[in-house]
């Protein structure tokens, strides 16, 4: 079981790694969300606001009213945010859901694609 | 098959030139499936994998899969006629109208030809627009009706028309089935109603009885026409030629396409009253398209109406759907926690799973199992199931076991093998530990 400290050093990659990456800002410039993350081994949650394809604060907590709600344990979430799984298989393992629409939850698979075409 | 094909070659030009992102989904879904041989209601991957189709390209295989028929109609088109001058008068066109003249309900009589559905309910709305002099097009909500300029802008998913806005002016949506919504935007600015008797990507929802009755007495009252999307609903899919039969409504408009082509060419029609051919009277062309009932679609298109008739697939199509549905149903009640309601008509089935991972998830399953289901572009959480009307009784009860098992797979967790990375792992190694 992952704990925050460890989550807040996963989102912090995660938010360098996609920041930072200009193919996936411009090709994520029209899209603006409100994700939540919920843990479901360990109660934790958190939130990320993309604005126009740039992450903009990853708090903890749920801020907002959210567009996409995502749940699975927090190991998970770490491997998941420093690109060690391929979160599509933990999604048809029934291991990950997702509350949202189809576009949105394809285009988190295609954030996945765009920073770690290797896996 | 004569030709061999390397599916990993395919997929990798597929990724590409085409899109690379298509192969991921696909491949992470189970279904990179590069279609080799086909028959009937049956696909084989190019790696020998069946399938039974269940979803046939949305409803375009009704007569079955390179149907033998219609295959040989095409051999002989394409021996005598080539696509046609399309500002020619056209012996094959003539003909096809002609056919759908004495199929469609009621006084729908002419025929305006295109090369698909969005482009047939393009036309519509012009007609439409320009019979009635309105301007307001009512749709609804998660109704489809093609990707193409007016059809997009009545399309109900807004995802597929925020990147392109602004679209067509004074289009609006209500919701599916609530005839009094549909009531308060109805008046005299209003040219036409449009909508599916059955939504197909909205998730399989019929219109609820009395409904469709509803929608041609309201649009009476003001003056407005009412034109039916039976692009995936017609040609016999639901157990009648037209879905609306089911109700008794003859719309003033009617559009068909997807199995018009039996599988093999591309064609649509845009089926109306001679009342409507009016305004095209003095503008004979004011809606041209080079590829739209083309000679050869037509001869084809001809074939594929004569099979369904002759060979009695309408009424093969509603015996085969009350099997599917009886075990459906049956399937559903075992497992309330995983499907909460199946509906639909005829060989036109929706299931409707608990959450919307589901729909994804099942198709996985499903085509581990032998059968290729897709859930609704709309409702994620639905699975339409629309194999071809020549599915014989094996291959519904074939469906039916694939699908029990399908579900017992999910219900054990099961799902694709995992692989990391081939790379060392990124994450640091002291905050693996849990």
């Amino acid at each position: 079981m992952a704990d925050w400290d460890e989550l807040t050093e996963a989102l912090a990659d995660y938010t360098v790694t996609c920041n930072g990456n200009e193919r996936l800002r411009k090709m994520q410039r029209d899209w603006s969300r409100n994700l939540h993350f919920v843990c479901a081994d360990n109660e934790l949650t958190f939130s990320m606001d993309v604005q126009r394809g740039e992450i903009i604060a990853t708090p903890v907590g749920h801020v907002g009213v959210p567009d996409i709600v995502v749940t699975t344990d927090s190991e998970i979430f770490c491997d998941m945010f420093w690109g060690d799984l391929n979160p599509v298989q933990k999604y048809l393992r029934g291991e990950i859901t997702v509350q949202g629409s189809q576009e949105d939850v394809m285009r988190l698979d295609a954030i996945s694609a765009v920073i770690w075409p290797d896996v | 098959m004569s030709e061999t094909i390397d599916k990993q070659e395919a997929l990798e030009k597929f990724a590409t030139f085409i899109n690379p992102q298509r192969v991921r989904v696909m491949k992470a879904a189970g279904l990179d499936i590069i279609e080799a041989e086909r028959s009937g209601a049956w696909v084989w991957d190019a790696d020998g994998t069946r399938y039974l189709d269940c979803f046939t390209s949305a409803g375009s295989f009704n007569v079955g899969r390179r149907n033998p028929r219609v295959v040989a109609a095409a051999h002989a088109a394409i021996d005598r006629l080539d696509n046609g001058n399309f500002l020619l008068c056209s012996q094959p066109k003539a003909e096809l109208a002609e056919r759908l003249a004495a199929l469609t309900p009621g006084s729908l009589s002419c025929t305006m030809f295109g090369t698909g559905g969005g482009e047939a309910n393009d036309f519509a709305i012009k007609l439409a627009r320009g019979s009635t002099r309105r301007l307001r097009i009512v749709s609804t909500v998660n109704g489809y009706h093609g990707h193409t300029g007016f059809a997009l802008s009545a399309g109900g998913r807004a995802s597929f028309r925020a990147p392109f806005e602004p679209l067509m002016p004074e289009f609006v949506q209500v919701p599916f089935g609530d005839l009094e919504a549909l009531e308060e935007v109805l008046d005299e600015r209003t040219a036409a109603v449009l909508l599916e008797p059955i939504q197909g990507e909205g998730g399989i929802v019929p219109a609820p009885p009395g409904y469709l009755r509803g929608v041609r007495a309201a649009c009476d009252q003001v003056g407005a026409l009412l034109i039916l999307d039976e692009i995936q609903t017609g040609l016999g899919r639901t157990g009648r030629w037209w879905a609306c039969e089911h109700e008794g409504v003859e719309p003033d408009v009617m559009t068909t396409a997807k199995s018009l082509g039996g599988s093999l060419v591309p064609i649509s029609a845009t089926v109306f009253t001679e009342e409507l051919r009016e305004f095209l009277i003095p503008s004979p062309f004011i809606h041209l398209s080079t590829f739209g009932g083309s000679d050869l679609a037509c001869a084809v298109a001809l074939e594929v109406l004569a099979v369904i008739e002759q060979t009695g697939l309408v009424e093969h199509a509603a015996a085969m759907g009350e099997r599917l549905f009886a075990g459906l149903d049956r399937i559903a009640a075992a497992h309330p926690d995983v499907i909460t309601e199946v509906r639909g008509r005829g060989l036109m089935a929706g299931i409707q799973y608990s959450e919307d991972s589901l729909g994804p998830r099942m198709s996985y399953h499903l085509a581990r199992q032998g059968v290729l289901a897709i859930y609704s572009g709309n409702q994620p959480a639905v699975m339409r199931l629309m194999p071809s009307l020549v599915i014989e009784e094996d291959d519904v009860d074939f469906l039916l076991g694939a699908l029990e098992r399908a579900i017992a797979d999910l219900l054990a967790g099961a799902g694709p093998e995992e692989r990391g990375p081939s790379r060392p792992r990124r994450r640091p190694t002291r905050a693996t530990a849990s």
